[in-house]
């Protein structure tokens, strides 16, 4: 189980590499269910990190604050471990073709 | 920019003839007298950002008048047409419209006992000449030409000095200038060039608000403008001169089409076609921080635009569809890449979309409350949710600029050129779509009034602006 004295960024890394796609979100965020529904109806199955219901999740905003060097974080996508970034990073990717590769050489896609 | 085409027009309509001349310059006057409200003096102190681009166009366009009335060449705004900065000076001699300045010789001393009668005082010198010798080449160039024509002796003009109007002496002003000195005869040229300035910025104001009108942006509001935000106001105005800089990209377009140009050159076109649109996603993000609803409601759109918005814009995918229909000879590749686009594109609208429902069926959740209604706390909610509508509004900025690129990405140069010649002519046919429908004559009297007067507004202002719209007419 996680402790208290985990860096968080190690254990957003440890999170990220858990599932082919990881997508950590804030359970109200509307923005946040707009991706989730963009990976659904591409046929993926996300593994999504809500933050409000993680105890430490403040700490685990914070890193990602770091992480991103934005304030508005969620939502903050990962593809097979790499970072890919919020919103704006995933749709431009989909739109220039490079979202799919990735999903399917992470094996979140098969087709 | 735009003032470019519009002095090459100058030019043009120089070797017209007067009768041309006068024909332009209805317009201008027309409006100018139309809308008699505005106080000049507030609209000086107001301090919008002024288009210096269409002043030198309004400046050389009277200077080319002015010769061919004359037969003369007055390097300056001083023609007699403009005659209500002039007869403000009926003791000004008519030499004045011969000179450069005006009253920089003996014209000077009259001047000082009309003076009072305006509301503005004459300005520093500096700044007004100072500004009119940084305009750009395509003024200096037009008053070099004029220039040829004056004998030795006359004033130079702003392009032929530097910023230091105020302090230069030509051997003529040196010669006449016995007994005045060297202050008065600038302050009058000066004050001078202050009134023409403002009532040429008046007429520009007024041009903006007839072209927002032709757009039929407050057609169907009872009054002009009433819940318009200053934010909106003004992306209202930025977004008007997007859209005439807009035209005159199509013309590139079209010209480099039929032209027939290098690729190079073409790339350079289709480039510059692309970043005129990412510049009005980084306007509209500004305008989105200020008056999101104004974006959203689509109200600096034409009505036909409005009817198929989507998050305060066109839909990618609908625009991708159109176009498939529209640049019929594709390679296979290139048509599979289209409706891959137009795939991506739709997944990421219905994404939005959906979040979108999900913000509006949270604030409605908020706002009617739950069985303990918290006033300030449920606004204070309510407003934290109402925040989230500038991030979909960016969101789907930023999927259409993002489309518009993979676009350009996947076609050729020239593809790419057609490509936005239809996009072009596309929206401007909604726009001219939503002028006319605007304008259509209506059962009530007082309808046709303004429809009349909307028709020849409409033909007054932007004849051009129409010539456009219906190219295979």
């Amino acid at each position: 189980m996680v402790g208290v004295g985990v860096d968080p960024l190690e254990r957003i890394e440890r999170l990220a590499s858990e599932n082919a796609v990881v997508i950590f979100s804030i359970s109200s965020c509307c923005m946040c269910h707009a991706i989730k529904r963009l990976f659904c109806g591409m046929g993926v199955n996300p593994a999504v990190h809500e933050l409000d219901e993680d105890p430490l999740g403040k700490d685990l905003e914070r890193a990602l604050i770091r992480l991103l060097g934005t304030s508005s974080v969620v939502p903050v996508v990962f593809i097979g471990g790499k970072l890919i970034g919020t919103m704006d990073r995933v749709m431009a990717c989909h739109i220039n073709g490079t979202l799919v590769p990735l999903l399917k050489e992470a094996g979140a896609l098969w087709l | 920019m735009g003032s470019q085409r519009i002095i090459g027009g100058g030019l043009g309509l120089s070797e017209a003839g007067p009768s041309t001349h006068h024909h332009h310059h209805v317009p201008s006057y027309g409006v100018l007298h139309g809308i008699n409200s505005a106080n000049p003096s507030t609209l000086i102190n107001e301090g919008h950002a002024f288009n210096f681009g269409e002043l030198e166009e309004a400046i050389v366009l009277q200077g080319v008048k002015a010769r061919n009335d004359e037969g003369k060449a007055p390097l300056f705004t001083t023609a007699p047409r403009p005659a209500a900065t002039l007869e403000m000076f009926p003791s000004w001699p008519i030499r004045f419209h011969q000179t450069s300045r005006g009253g920089s010789k003996s014209g000077g001393e009259s001047t000082d006992s009309a003076l009072s009668t305006k509301t503005e005082p004459p300005l520093e010198a500096e700044s007004p000449m100072s500004k009119k010798a940084t305009t750009p080449s395509s003024l200096d160039h037009q008053h070099h030409l004029q220039h040829d024509h004056h004998d030795a002796s006359r004033i130079v003009g702003p392009s032929s000095s530097s910023q230091n109007q105020s302090q230069a002496k030509s051997p003529h002003e040196k010669r006449k200038g016995a007994g005045s000195t060297s202050e008065k005869p600038l302050d009058a040229k000066a004050y001078v060039q202050q009134l023409e300035s403002s009532r040429l910025k008046l007429t520009q104001l007024e041009q903006d608000l007839q072209r927002a009108r032709s757009q039929g942006l407050f057609m169907d509001c009872g009054g002009v403008g009433g819940n318009l935000s200053s934010g909106g106001a003004m992306f209202d105005m930025e977004y008007g001169r997007w859209l005439e800089e807009e035209q005159r990209l199509m013309g590139e377009l079209r010209n480099g089409v039929q032209a027939a140009v290098s690729e190079g050159e073409m790339r350079g076109i289709v480039d510059g076609y692309l970043s005129h649109y990412d510049e009005l996603f980084r306007l509209k993000s500004v305008a989105a921080k200020s008056d999101v609803f104004h974006l959203i409601n689509g109200m600096w759109t034409s009505q036909a635009e409005r009817c198929f918005l989507w998050i305060g814009g066109f839909k990618p995918s609908d625009l991708i569809t159109m176009l498939i229909q529209q640049l019929e000879p594709l390679a296979e590749q290139q048509i599979m890449g289209m409706y891959g686009l137009r795939h991506s594109s739709q997944q990421a609208e219905d994404a939005l979309s959906q979040g979108l429902d999900q913000l509006q069926q949270s604030l409605v959740d908020t706002i009617a409350g739950g069985p303990i209604v918290d006033g300030v706390q449920q606004m204070v909610v309510a407003m934290g949710k109402l925040a989230n509508l500038e991030g979909f509004v960016r969101q789907a900025d930023n999927l259409r600029q993002q489309t518009l690129h993979q676009l350009c990405r996947l076609l050729t140069v020239r593809q790419a050129a057609r490509c936005f010649i239809v996009i072009g002519e596309y929206y401007g046919r909604l726009r001219a779509l939503s002028s006319l429908w605007a304008s259509r004559p209506r059962e009530t009297l007082m309808s046709d009034d303004n429809s009349c007067q909307t028709t020849t507004d409409l033909q007054m202002v932007h004849p051009s602006h129409h010539q456009n719209h219906f190219p295979s007419f």
